[in-house]
């Protein structure tokens, strides 16, 4: 075979790989690069808040423990769902989750506004055997989150990833992060002021696991479960209708 | 960035459009194209070559 | 081993010492953090290869006669890891769906909890079971269409390896709860990184194999895993942009947040399903389906339509994962009108498949091998027009969160890409390991029932409780109040879910008995006696050849 003849089948290639690369992307930017600017469009939420370090790091073992493979946490606009689990989810309500747990299977309930529905000793006694609470439930249990000590003494390196990626951590929450988790969980110390100071007085400061002095992974996992759908209030001022009119011009 | 939400929703739905059907005829005159048909018919029976070693 | 040269093995040797080197450095960054384990497992897997290596290091080098033949080598080895994939991803998601009957089989550990084996199952069967069967037979029929010998003789072994290397620490961060939570991409940010690096490694292979072609026309069949290589690249790449805590830290967050998180991850989701598995077994199809068969593919006009048209339109059909949800409307609708069309080129594909059986049909009935190519294509046409039907959006309000997904997802898993990938096996193991037949063809026919009926089961079980669920959800009293609590909904399942596990072991069971006779047929049956012809057939290919080896 000729060089020439080389030449032009490998050019061939190209032009063929090229033509699929074209073929295969346009679909996605079409569809994802209007999106890096949807927050013009989306509710304003000014209340938003960001989730505390212990809250991060409970949401980090709902990830790590793939709560999501069975819980959704997007409450469609449909008018069952709404009247089943609560105002439909709105777009801002995720717009600091890196990643989102939209989720796409419920083999249990939704969980987008789990936060404050039960007490946290429910949510304890829940995770610790689930079927003596629900008797039907086919839930694993987590007993092993109550006697594993939360890593604390990192969560100030999440928070600065976090910051990376867009979420508004101030320096000061990245420097007294592990303090804070300490705080919030132990109400009566001397960090738990400096929690409500920094993410604001909704803040939940409570023993949330019922035992104080520890920061237990339960702590962590009750408090994110506690904060889920309660960082803006935007869904309950929005609920008018629980089918989205469409919009002609959007 | 001074790309607004409603330009790239236009940027979106204009172009997408347009360039969905460039691309369908675009693949089907390659499809159709007559000189092509000779080398689709060889391509379809030659892996029926029976022979196990490389050609060079 | 034997058709590596000293300079090969040498610079082989090179790579698995930096990649021993990386394991420490690994293992010693991530000493407080599963991280660690995973670079001590490197450190042992490459270990292991190196010692592999230098054990023959001074073996015979290979002559130049190496370059006239096919190099099917890492073929075989990559045949043995699909199956060690397939029965280990198997039997896991049987133990999964068992345990949704029965929670307490996790035995209370962590390790084995649900939410920590469903990702080792989806990734151990797409990633290591379907992943190394597309791998392996891309290398066997870009070699066998282009007439030419893989272009590189160490890189095959890095795909191979690489690639499984990546499907190891994958699987085993899951039981650790190393996950980034996106279906599908679940394994973190340096596996993801190893996975391009290899990846590129086998585009390369790949696409220089492709150069030394004798046709200027590329066959179809590598159309599509050419198709499969480029875009998995690019749907992986950016789906798993992350910032990693730290170095030595195993966890890392997505760069993409909440709605584009969610249309990101959807986009990557259904372009896995597209280009890992249906392009890349399409590929499958259009090679092993004509061989098996003895007879050219129907229509090969249309396959090169369906393949621009799978191309082109499966990219904009992610967000009908969506519906309904917080993502604009109009990216909703956009998503439901793709993906109905896309019914177009996926019957297309399906209906040349089965077009091109018309008039084999004895040999459909008489071959098990031939008959699970049909069985696939049976069920990539049903998979894809359910998949059709419920993107669009009142049935995806009905079968979104429902098992309705789970009882489609394996329709296409089960009906379409395993029972591809065993007609195919069944197909090239004779063929590359040079033997007169399957060592068992009763095997062959046990199997093939096995995985019907299981799939069977399975579907029908997950279809009953996904539709039931949902009409449980939506369900009105007379005076304006829900019937149904979710618990009531979970109850009503639990019948479902034992039919479930119950196909699924089937299937398994099945998998086990393929393995068995590939490994006898490997071990026992004798080498055929070559069929000696360099050349092309010297007439008509209907029917007048010798039957396929079996």
């Amino acid at each position: 075979m000729s060089d020439r003849l080389h030449g032009k089948l490998e050019r061939t290639a190209v032009g063929f790989m090229l033509a699929i690369v074209v073929a295969g992307s346009v679909g996605g930017i079409v569809e994802i690069a209007p999106l890096f600017t949807i927050h013009e469009t989306v509710e304003d939420a000014p209340d938003m808040r960001i989730y505390t370090p212990l809250e991060a790091a409970g949401r980090d073992i709902y990830v790590r423990e793939g709560c999501y493979a069975c819980h959704s946490q997007m409450i469609r606009t449909l008018r069952d769902e709404v009247e089943r689990y609560g105002p439909y989810s709105l777009a801002v309500e995720s717009k600091y989750d890196h990643p989102m747990l939209w989720g796409s299977k419920r083999t249990g309930p939704d969980l987008a506004r789990i936060g404050g529905k039960y007490s946290d000793l429910w949510h304890v006694a829940h995770l610790i055997n689930p079927r003596d609470v629900v008797p039907e439930s086919n839930m694993p249990s987590y007993r092993w989150l109550a006697t594993t000590q939360l890593e604390i003494s990192d969560l100030g390196g999440h928070l600065a990833a976090l910051r990376a990626v867009g979420v508004p951590y101030t320096e000061e929450m990245i420097a007294s992060a592990a303090a804070d988790a300490y705080g919030q969980s132990n109400p009566d110390s001397d960090q738990s002021a400096g929690v409500t100071e920094r993410y604001g007085d909704e803040t939940q400061v409570s023993a949330f696991d019922g035992v104080k002095n520890t920061v237990t992974e339960m702590d962590a996992l009750v408090a994110y479960l506690q904060v889920v759908g309660r960082l803006t209030n935007a869904a309950y001022e929005n609920t008018a209708a629980p089918e989205q009119v469409p919009d002609p011009n959007n | 960035m001074d790309f607004d939400h409603e330009t790239m929703l236009e940027l979106s739905k204009v172009w997408g459009l347009l360039y969905l059907i460039l691309f369908s005829v675009g693949v089907v005159v390659y499809t159709f194209w007559p000189s092509n048909r000779a080398r689709f018919d060889r391509a379809q029976t030659e892996i029926f070559d029976k022979d196990d070693t490389p050609w060079r | 081993m034997g058709q590596l040269t000293t300079g090969e093995r040498e610079f082989a040797s090179v790579i698995l010492l930096v990649l021993m080197i990386l394991g420490i450095a690994m293992a010693a960054a991530g000493r407080f953090d599963p991280m660690g384990v995973h670079g001590g497992m490197v450190f042992l897997y490459s270990g292991a290869l190196l010692w592999w290596i230098l054990t023959s290091f001074f073996g015979k080098e290979p002559d130049a006669s190496r370059f006239s033949s096919y190099y099917d080598d890492p073929i075989k080895v990559g045949v043995a890891l699909t199956l060690f994939w397939a029965v280990f991803g198997m039997f896991i998601g049987v133990w999964a769906a068992a345990q949704l009957a029965w929670p307490s089989l996790n035995f209370d550990t962590a390790w084995s909890s649900f939410g920590r084996i469903r990702p080792a199952h989806t990734t151990g069967v797409i990633f290591g079971f379907g992943g190394n069967a597309l791998i392996a037979t891309s290398f066997h029929v870009v070699q066998r269409t282009s007439r030419a010998r893989l272009a590189d003789q160490l890189s095959p072994w890095f795909v191979i390896f690489g690639y499984n290397l990546f499907c190891l620490i994958a699987v085993s961060g899951y039981f650790m709860g190393v996950t980034q939570s996106k279906e599908y991409a679940e394994a973190e940010w340096y596996a993801d990184i190893w996975l391009v690096i290899v990846w590129i490694a086998y585009f390369v292979l790949f696409v220089r194999t492709l150069a030394r072609r004798k046709e200027p026309h590329i066959y179809v069949a590598n159309w599509y895993y050419l198709a499969f290589i480029l875009v998995v690249a690019i749907l992986h790449i950016v789906n798993n942009l992350a910032v990693p805590v730290s170095l030595g830290n195993a966890k890392s967050y997505t760069v993409w947040s909440g709605v584009q998180d969610a249309m990101v991850q959807w986009w990557y989701g259904h372009n896995a399903v597209a280009f890992f598995l249906t392009a890349g077994f399409l590929g499958m199809l259009y090679y092993y389906l004509p061989i098996r068969a003895q007879r050219p593919i129907f229509s090969y006009r249309l396959s090169i339509l369906s393949f621009w048209g799978i191309t082109f339109f499966y990219m904009w059909a992610g967000s009908h994962h969506l519906h309904y949800t917080a993502l604009p409307l109009w990216v909703q609708n956009l998503g439901m009108t793709f993906s109905v069309m896309l019914l177009v080129p996926s019957w297309a594909s399906a209906g040349n498949a089965l077009l091109t059986l018309n008039g084999a049909w004895h040999r459909v009935r008489d071959d098990a091998t031939l008959r699970f190519i049909m069985m696939a294509a049976f069920f990539y046409g049903l998979s894809t027009f359910e998949g059709s039907f419920m993107a669009i959006r009142p049935v995806n309000s009905l079968s979104h969160y429902t098992d309705w997904t789970v009882g489609h997802v394996h329709a296409g898993a089960l009906g379409w890409v395993a029972m591809i990938t065993f007609g195919s096996f069944y197909t090239l193991v004779p063929s590359i390991w040079k033997r007169e037949r399957m060592y068992s063809s009763a095997l062959v026919e046990v199997h093939f029932w096995l995985a019907v009926i299981g799939t069977l089961i399975y579907v029908f079980a997950m279809w009953n409780s996904g539709i039931i669920q949902g009409l449980m959800w939506r369900t009105y009293s007379p005076d304006n109040t829900l019937v149904y609590s979710f618990v009531d909904s979970l109850l009503a399942m639990y019948p479902y879910y034992i039919a479930r596990a119950f196909g699924g072991l089937l299937f398994l069971i099945g998998a086990i008995v393929a393995s068995f006779n590939i490994w006898m047929t490997v071990r026992t049956v004798p080498v055929a006696v070559q069929a000696s012809s360099d050349a092309p057939l010297p007439s008509g290919i209907y029917g007048a050849t010798t039957s396929p080896a079996e």
